[in-house]
C-alpha cells in the first residue's frame, strides 16, 4: 500500500511540477502538447494522475504525521482544478463553462469533506476556530479575514461592473436543418433520396459497402487501404473518382480545409470561425452525403440564419464547380477522412 | 529561463536535465577545426534506410503528400499551380532549412526519432511544417514513425539528381547549434547587430527596417520563380521558425547555413559566432511584440498570433492628432487583425500578401479615427487612369483574373508573381448602416453588405483617394455617396521602408440623427466590422483582395459613477454580514439563543 502511494505522489509531485513550469515558462509551454482529437481523454487521464498523486501525497504526509488539514485539501484541490481548467486547455473555455465546472467541482468537493460526520467535523473545525478566535494566531487571522473579505468581494464586483471590450459570444449552430431538396445547376435534387453518382462498384451500380472496403484506414495518419492507391494507374472506378475529387480539392478547398482536412489551410488563421474539420468526428462523419451536397452547393451564403450566414467564407460552390466535380469532392472527403457518410436507414 | 525549444524532450527529471545542458553547453565550447566554417563540424552520412520503410512510406506519400508534390515528387501535384511558393520539387535534392553548410543535402536519418534534436532537418520540417505556405505541420497527424518513413522515401525515390547515401559527392559539415551557446539578447549585442545588417547588406533584400522591400521585384530562385525576402517583423511566418517563432535560435541557424535554392548565402564564413548571434538577436528584436516588449502569443492552433475581435476606441478630448508617433496614439493599444485571401467569390485571391494589419482607434465627440498600419514590400500606384470606375467591383472583364487551376509551371501563379499589371494599394472598411436595427448576433454579409441590411464601406486608394460608399452585395458596384468628402478625411498617407500606415477620420453620425446614409456611432456598442486590403504589385483590385473576419469595434465609454459607488455598497454589506455572523456564534457559544 505504502509503495504505491509513494508511486502515486511521485507521479503526483512531478506532473505538478510539469504543469507549473509549463504555465510559468520555466520549460518550454509545449513540453507536453495537447494533441487535438486526443484532448478530451488526455485532460481526464491528466486530472486523473494530478487525482492519484493527491491522494498519494496526502497518504504519505499522514503516514509521516504531518496532516495536511481536511479543509486545506478540499480548498486547494479545488484552487487547483480551476487553475488547471483556466490555463492548461486550450483553445481556452469560456469564464461561463468554467463557472460550470467550478460548480460540479465544488459540489463534489463539499460532498467529500462531508462525507460522514467525523469528516465534517475535521472540515468545519478550522473555519469554526477562526471564528472562535481562543488563541492570538486565530484572532490576527480573524481580523485578516475581516478586512480582506469585504476588500476582496469590493474588488471583484467592481471589476465585473467596470465596462470591458471583451469579445461578445455568439453561438452558432454548426448543422442547420437542411431543406428538402436544393436546386443546382438547374436541377432539382431531393435531399432523402438523392445518391451520389461517383460511390458506385465496377460495375458502376451504387455501392456503398464496395466504396466503404476502399476509405482510408483509421487510427494515426488514416493511411490508405494497401492496394488502393487513387493513384495507382490501373485505378478504376470510385478510386478513379476519389483522385479526381482530390485534385479538385487542392485545386479549390485545401486553402482553408487544410492538406489534411481538418480546417487547418494556409487562410484558416484569419477566418472566425475557423473552417471545419472534417477529421473531427461530429463533422462529416455525422452527416449524410446529401447535406454536404447542398452545403457545398450553396456555401456560407445559402445557410439559415441560424448557421450566421453573414460570418461565413464558404463559397457557393456551384459558383466555381460543376455539379459531377462537387460530388467527386464529396467522394474525396470520405475517402481520406476514412469516414463513411450516414445513410437514411 | 527563456522559452528556448531546448534538446530536452519531457522527461521527469527536467530540472537536471536542464542542468546537464548548460553546463555542456558551457564547457563544450566551439566546434572549431580546420578550414571549416566556425561553429561547423565534419559530421558522417547517415546510412541508408532499409527497404520496407521506404514500401511503407510509399504508401504515406500517396495518401498525404502527392496532392501538392506529385506522383515524381517534382513540386507539381494537382495542387501546385495555384500555390505560392510552389510546392518543393523534391527532384534536385535542395531544401531550404538545415543545419548543414550552404550547398549540402539536409540532415536525415531514418534512425534518430526524435524531433528538434538538430540532428533530422527533414524530420524537423515535417513534423513543424513551413509557415507562410501550404506546408502544414504533420505532428499529431502522422505518428514519428510514420513521417520518418515518407522521408525514407522521398529521399530514396524522390531526390533524383543526389545520394544522401553516396561518399563521393555528398559530405556533410553540420552546424553545432546544440553546444553553441547563445549571445544574451543585450542592448550591446543588439546595437552591434543593427549595424552589422548594414555592413553585410542584409538591408539590400530585407530592407532598412527589416520588412523584406528591399530587392523585393528581382530575387528568384533555383526554379526561376519570383521569391520574396523574409519580413522579419513576422517571425512566425519564417519558414524555419519551427513552430516556436521567438527563438532566436532558428535565425541563427538560416542566418549560418543559408537556404539553399534561394538567393539567401551561408554567413558563416565571412561572419564569427558572435557576430551571427548579435545580428540574430537584432532581427530577432524586430519581430512584433506587445505593448510592454514581451513576445506576442501565439495560438497553438494557427501558429500566427492570438486574436482578439474586438478594435476599441478609446475617447479624447478635443482634436484627434494625425501622427502616429502622438502621445495620445501611443496609450492606445493596437489590435492585430489577420487576413485571409478573398476565397468565396470569382476573381479569387489565392495568395494574399498582406496577411495581416494593425489597428488603432480614437473617438473626439464629433469624429472616429482608424490608424492602420501593415507591411506591404511595394508601394503600388497604378500608373495613368484605371480602366475601371471607382464604384466598380466586378473588374474581371478588365484582365482581373483568377488563376485556372491547371496551367503547368510556365502559367502557374508562382510564375506571375511580380508580373502583374500594377493597381493601387488599398484599404478599406464596412459597417452596417443600420446595425441599431438588426438584433445580434445577426449582420449583413461580410462582404460588402446585402440588400437587406447595406454596408457603410469607405475605401482609401494608394493614389490618394479616400471614398465613401454604399455596398449592397458582393456582386454589386458601389454606390458612391455625394456628400463624402466634407465628411471623412484622410489624416495621413505614407509607405516608409516597406509599411504603410493610413489615418481615416469619419463622422460618428450624419447630419440628422437617423441614420439611412451613415453608420451612426453608439458609445458602449459593438459594432461589426470588416476589413479589406489591396496590394497592387499582387494584382489586387475589385473582389481580388484580403479580407477580414468579422471584428467589432467598440466607443469605449468612460467609466460611470456607479461602478465605483456599487461595489463600495457591497463591500459594506458584507462588512455587516460579517458582524452578523460573529455575533451569532458568540451567542450561541453561549448558549443564548436569538
Amino acid at each position: 500500500m505504502k509503495a504505491l502511494m509513494s508511486v502515486g505522489a511521485l507521479i503526483g509531485v512531478l506532473g505538478l511540477l510539469m504543469l507549473i513550469g509549463m504555465i510559468f515558462g520555466v520549460i518550454p509551454s509545449n513540453t507536453v502538447r495537447l494533441v487535438e482529437g486526443y484532448m478530451p481523454m488526455q485532460v481526464l487521464s491528466e486530472l486523473a494522475v494530478f487525482v492519484a498523486g493527491f491522494t498519494g501525497l496526502s497518504y504519505l504526509a499522514n503516514s509521516m504525521g504531518v496532516a495536511f488539514p481536511r479543509f486545506w485539501q478540499g480548498v486547494l484541490f479545488w484552487a487547483f482544478i480551476q487553475t488547471y481548467l483556466k490555463f492548461r486547455i486550450y483553445p481556452p473555455i469560456p469564464f461561463s463553462v468554467r463557472a460550470m465546472y467550478g460548480t460540479v467541482s465544488f459540489v463534489a468537493v463539499f460532498m467529500w469533506v462531508s462525507a460522514n460526520e467525523e469528516d465534517w467535523k475535521k472540515f468545519r473545525q478550522p473555519i469554526l476556530n477562526v471564528l472562535d478566535a481562543n488563541t492570538g494566531f486565530h484572532k490576527a487571522l480573524r481580523t485578516m479575514y475581516l478586512i480582506l473579505l469585504p476588500l476582496l468581494i469590493g474588488g471583484f464586483s467592481f471589476l465585473t461592473m467596470k465596462p470591458s471590450v471583451d469579445e461578445p459570444i455568439e453561438l452558432r449552430t454548426v448543422h442547420p436543418a437542411p431543406p428538402a431538396s436544393t436546386k443546382v445547376h438547374g436541377k432539382t435534387y431531393t435531399l432523402q433520396t438523392s445518391q451520389n453518382p461517383y460511390r458506385v462498384n465496377l460495375e458502376g451500380k451504387f455501392d456503398q459497402a464496395y466504396s466503404n472496403k476502399l476509405i482510408v484506414e483509421q487510427g494515426m495518419g488514416r493511411l490508405m487501404a494497401p492496394n488502393a492507391n487513387p493513384w495507382d494507374d490501373k485505378a478504376e472506378g470510385y478510386l478513379k473518382y476519389v483522385r479526381e475529387g482530390g485534385e479538385i480539392f487542392f485545386q479549390n478547398c485545401h486553402f482553408c480545409h487544410g492538406d489534411n482536412l481538418n480546417g487547418r489551410g494556409l487562410h484558416a488563421f484569419a477566418f472566425n470561425p475557423i473552417p471545419a474539420n472534417f477529421t473531427d468526428p461530429g463533422t462529416i462523419a455525422q452527416l449524410q452525403e446529401t447535406f454536404i451536397f447542398w452545403r457545398v452547393a450553396k456555401g456560407g451564403i445559402g445557410l439559415p440564419n441560424e448557421g450566421f450566414p453573414w460570418a461565413s467564407v464558404m463559397p457557393p460552390w456551384e459558383q466555381h464547380l460543376t455539379t459531377d466535380e462537387i460530388w467527386k469532392v464529396i467522394l474525396f472527403e470520405y475517402w481520406h477522412t476514412g469516414y463513411y457518410p450516414r445513410t437514411w436507414d | 529561463m527563456s522559452k528556448l525549444r531546448m534538446n530536452v524532450k519531457a522527461t521527469p527529471i527536467i530540472g537536471a536535465a536542464l542542468g546537464a545542458l548548460i553546463l555542456s553547453a558551457t564547457a563544450v565550447g566551439l566546434g572549431h577545426a580546420g578550414d571549416l566554417p566556425e561553429g561547423f563540424a565534419k559530421g558522417e552520412l547517415a546510412p541508408a534506410p532499409p527497404a520496407e520503410m521506404i514500401e511503407a512510406g510509399k504508401r504515406v506519400y500517396f495518401t498525404k503528400c502527392v496532392w501538392c508534390h506529385g506522383v515524381d515528387g517534382a513540386g507539381d501535384g494537382p495542387g501546385a499551380d495555384r500555390l505560392w511558393p510552389r510546392p518543393r520539387n523534391f527532384n534536385q535534392g535542395t531544401f531550404k532549412i538545415r543545419h548543414t553548410a550552404s550547398g549540402e543535402l539536409p540532415l536525415f536519418n531514418y534512425n534518430e526519432k526524435t524531433p528538434d534534436s538538430g540532428k533530422n532537418d527533414l524530420l524537423d520540417t515535417v513534423t513543424h511544417g513551413l509557415p507562410g505556405s501550404a506546408m502544414p505541420p504533420w505532428e499529431g497527424i502522422l505518428t514519428e514513425e510514420q513521417r520518418l518513413q515518407v522521408l525514407s522515401f522521398v529521399t530514396t525515390q524522390l531526390v533524383k539528381d543526389r545520394k544522401f547515401t553516396d561518399k563521393q559527392s555528398e559530405t556533410q559539415t553540420i552546424l553545432q547549434l546544440g553546444t553553441i551557446k547563445p549571445a544574451e539578447p543585450t542592448e550591446e549585442s543588439i546595437k552591434k547587430g543593427a549595424q552589422l545588417i548594414v555592413d553585410k547588406k542584409c538591408i539590400e533584400c530585407h530592407g532598412v527596417e527589416g520588412r523584406g522591400d528591399g530587392n523585393a521585384f528581382n530575387l528568384k530562385d533555383d526554379w526561376g520563380f519570383s521569391i520574396q525576402p523574409a519580413d522579419w517583423h513576422k517571425c512566425w511566418n519564417f519558414r524555419g521558425s519551427r513552430q516556436d517563432p521567438y527563438n532566436v535560435r532558428n535565425i541563427f541557424r538560416t542566418f549560418s547555413t543559408g537556404v539553399n535554392g534561394t538567393p539567401m548565402p551561408s554567413f558563416a564564413d565571412s561572419t564569427s559566432v558572435e557576430d551571427r548571434w548579435s545580428i540574430a538577436n537584432f532581427v530577432n528584436s524586430l519581430c512584433e511584440r506587445d505593448a510592454e516588449g514581451k513576445p506576442l502569443g501565439i495560438d497553438p492552433l494557427t501558429d500566427k498570433p492570438k486574436i482578439n475581435f474586438v478594435v476599441p476606441s478609446a475617447p479624447v478630448e478635443g482634436e484627434i492628432s494625425d501622427d502616429p508617433e502622438n502621445e495620445m496614439w501611443k496609450k492606445q493599444g493596437r489590435r492585430y487583425v489577420a487576413m485571409g485571401g478573398q476565397i468565396t467569390h470569382k476573381p479569387r485571391n489565392f495568395v494574399n500578401r498582406i496577411d495581416d494589419i494593425w489597428v488603432k482607434s480614437l473617438y473626439n465627440e464629433k469624429n472616429v479615427v482608424y490608424l492602420i498600419q501593415w507591411d506591404d514590400r511595394t508601394k503600388s500606384v497604378a500608373e495613368g487612369k484605371l480602366p475601371w470606375a471607382p464604384t466598380q467591383v466586378n473588374v474581371e472583364n478588365f484582365g482581373v483574373k483568377e488563376q485556372a487551376p491547371k496551367t503547368g509551371e510556365e502559367g502557374s501563379i508562382a510564375a506571375a508573381q511580380n508580373n502583374y499589371s500594377v493597381y493601387n494599394d488599398g484599404i478599406a472598411f464596412q459597417f452596417p448602416i443600420k446595425w441599431q436595427e438588426i438584433p445580434a448576433p445577426f449582420k449583413p454579409r461580410y462582404l460588402w453588405g446585402d440588400a437587406k441590411f447595406n454596408a457603410d464601406i469607405l475605401k482609401w486608394e494608394a493614389d490618394g483617394s479616400l471614398r465613401s460608399f454604399k455596398g449592397t452585395g458582393w456582386d454589386q458596384d458601389f454606390e458612391e455617396r455625394d456628400d463624402f468628402e466634407e465628411k471623412v478625411k484622410l489624416l495621413k498617407s505614407e509607405w516608409k521602408n516597406g509599411q504603410w500606415t493610413v489615418m481615416i477620420s469619419r463622422p460618428l453620425k450624419g447630419d440628422k440623427d437617423d441614420y439611412d446614409e451613415y453608420t451612426r456611432f453608439d458609445i458602449g456598442k459593438y459594432i461589426p466590422m470588416v476589413f479589406f486590403a489591396w496590394d497592387g504589385h499582387n494584382g489586387d483590385a475589385g473582389r481580388k483582395m484580403a479580407v477580414s473576419a468579422f471584428y467589432y469595434t467598440i466607443l469605449q465609454p468612460p467609466i460611470p459613477q456607479e461602478v465605483y459607488i456599487y461595489p463600495a455598497v457591497i463591500a459594506v454589506g458584507v462588512v455587516f454580514l460579517e458582524g452578523w455572523m460573529l455575533t451569532r456564534r458568540a451567542n450561541k457559544k453561549k448558549g443564548k439563543v436569538l
